[in-house]
């Protein structure tokens, strides 16, 4: 699996459902999705659904750890570890 | 209790602190003194900007044991919308703590309100309860909250609630739900709102149960919700449709056999997601819980020995008569023929000791809803043969944005004073997470991207983020009816065909030149 290739399509995700005014930087790697204000909280369930449909990970049963949503960085590394290949 | 007050426990859930009744009785007495040292007095009015959390429960019940009434204000308003509230409303006080943002308090000194911090009493500093439970100070008809629901930017409307509708709220649920379930109750909803204060903390704390409290809507809570059920032994929780998305999703289910009941309110709960949450929570008390903030929050819901999910179905009233109309004319509500046959959809109409005492300050718009002790809801609903009460859409003009209300009228009275805007329309739109969001359809004088950015930052400026339209659409003309009214259906329509403005791109072309 390309990880760079997920990043970038993890954040052109993101662009799709950010908030419109989120000042255009570079989209930070480490900074929390919700706390630098990048997206709403309920915009977290449209992550949630991306990995289930683009990585076939299944939530239903073990549930989701709160910290791997926070950041890109550590979304990137629940798809490393979790992606159905 | 008709006048006393027992508390429960009061717990915040990210911070841990845990405060007794005894605890809370002795901060309650010391913030009493405080607020009259203050020039507090019988019937001032006093705005709280801070919630979810175990000062706003102190200090709720501090400001009615001087006779003071409580604005709980929303801190994502903009310091325009809540300089509006105050010039209504004319607090004596506001309290403010470290999360409400300097601008807010910035504008409540400018007009000249009294701003005192939070009462963050250290325990050693707390003095030794004099006697159990509380002073009993309160007089029942006095104001004891005003909720502002819509109208921050045009006329406030503030649903002003006495004490003796509030505990006419109360008494009619212990009289319909029991107590014992809300033993140990969790609430994540926000404590500006009825439905999070009025029922799903209030209610249980003031009869002697624990309240557990959180920020209202925290995502990573909600992932968090099984094992939060678990670990705070938690038997009661209310909630809104929205919320669930994320618990069912990412939240293992509890495992403790804790839970009791769950509510879920404030937005239109299908028979799928019903049954889901059930499903998940493996219990079968999940109930629709019908209320709006005039008639004090829950009014109905399915306290029913059996049922079945099903889109629409509400069930039984607490503490109310609910009657369908044939009219919303509040008039006559009782004219001969004035009322649905069984199975028949009307508008629904509640009477209840619980109503509201009115609108602060519009006597009008409160004599456009009550016609004889009678309450027109705007909402349109049956009752069938087994006397279930179902509810079958809205009148009212509000875009339900996971629970929140939107009101279009206040989106557009902005968009309307900004300078280049001829017309505005603003309606709901489906959103997978929310449920509905807000878009506007405008009419521009000037079209290009310097406009739509400064129209961006006038929203930012005059609405509370979570109103702002998340969806444009410049049009040259709204389409309009026969009497020369705007139809936001027909808007709707139109905007369906249309390709939105690219909001993102927009902004980021402006922030890169």
């Amino acid at each position: 699996m390309d990880l760079d290739q997920s990043k970038q399509e993890l954040i052109d995700f993101l662009r799709t459902i950010q908030r419109p005014d989120y000042p255009h930087a570079a989209i930070d790697e480490e900074s929390g999705l919700v706390e630098s204000g990048l997206i709403d909280s309920l915009a977290l369930l449209q992550i949630v659904s991306y990995l289930e449909q683009n990585y076939g990970v299944d939530f239903s049963e073990r549930g989701i750890d709160p910290e791997d949503l926070r950041s890109v960085r550590s979304i990137i590394e629940l798809i490393a570890r979790e992606a159905v290949s | 209790m008709f006048a006393d007050l027992k508390c429960g426990a009061l717990t915040e859930l990210e911070s841990g602190r845990c405060w007794s009744s005894q605890d809370i009785y002795a901060r309650i007495a010391a913030r009493c003194a405080q607020l009259r040292a203050l020039g507090l007095q019988r019937r001032d009015r006093l705005f709280i900007l801070y919630g979810n959390n175990l000062a706003f429960f102190v200090d709720l019940l501090a400001a009615w044991n001087v006779g003071a009434s409580v604005v709980p204000v929303d801190n994502r308003l903009t310091p325009f919308e809540l300089e509006n509230l105050a010039r209504t409303v004319l607090p004596k006080i506001a309290l403010t703590d470290a999360t409400v943002p300097a601008a807010l308090s910035d504008v409540l000194e400018s007009l000249g309100v009294t701003l005192v911090g939070a009462s963050g009493l250290a325990s050693d500093q707390v003095p030794a309860p004099q006697a159990s439970g509380l002073p009993c100070a309160v007089q029942l008809d006095d104001e004891a909250l005003i909720l502002f629901t819509s109208g921050t930017t045009g006329m406030p409307k503030g649903v002003v609630h006495t004490h003796r509708s509030l505990r006419a709220r109360w008494l009619s649920l212990r009289h319909s739900l029991g107590i014992d379930c809300f033993r140990r109750t969790l609430c994540m909803l926000p404590t500006h709102f009825g439905h999070g204060l009025i029922c799903n903390s209030l209610f249980p704390w003031l009869f002697g149960q624990d309240l557990i409290i959180a920020p209202s809507f925290n995502p990573y809570l909600l992932l968090r919700l099984g094992s939060i059920i678990d670990e705070q032994k938690i038997t009661f929780l209310s909630s809104v449709p929205s919320m669930w998305g994320l618990s069912l999703k990412g939240s293992k289910p509890p495992q403790g056999r804790t839970l009791q009941r769950i509510h879920c309110g404030s937005a239109p709960l299908s028979a799928h997601l019903w049954r889901q949450i059930q499903q998940w929570s493996g219990i079968r008390e999940v109930y629709n819980a019908y209320g709006i903030t005039e008639t004090g929050s829950w009014v109905a819901g399915t306290s029913l020995e059996n049922f079945e999910p099903e889109d629409g179905l509400v069930g039984v009233p607490w503490g109310a008569v609910i009657k369908i109309l044939n009219s919303a004319e509040p008039q006559s509500p009782f004219a001969a023929g004035a009322e649905c046959a069984v199975g028949e959809t009307g508008y629904v109409w509640i009477n209840t000791p619980a109503l509201m005492q009115g609108y602060y300050g519009r006597p009008e718009l409160t004599e456009q809803v009550i016609s004889g002790g009678w309450f027109v809801t705007g909402d349109m609903g049956l009752v069938d043969e087994r006397g279930r009460f179902y509810l079958k859409g809205r009148e009212r003009d509000e875009i339900n944005k996971g629970g929140v209300k939107v009101y279009p009228a206040d989106v557009d009275a902005v968009v309307e004073r900004f300078d280049h805007a001829s017309a505005v329309c603003t309606f709901a739109i489906a959103d997978p997470a929310y449920g509905q969001n807000v878009a506007m359809a405008v009419v521009l004088n000037q079209r290009d991207d310097q406009t739509l950015r400064q129209l961006q930052a006038w929203l930012k400026d005059h609405l509370a983020e979570f109103k702002i339209p998340q969806r444009w659409y410049v049009v040259d003309e709204l389409p309009q009816n026969s009497r020369g009214k705007v139809s936001r259906a027909a808007v709707q329509e139109l905007c369906a065909n249309l390709k939105p403005v690219d909001l993102v791109g927009l902004l980021r072309r402006g922030s890169l030149s």
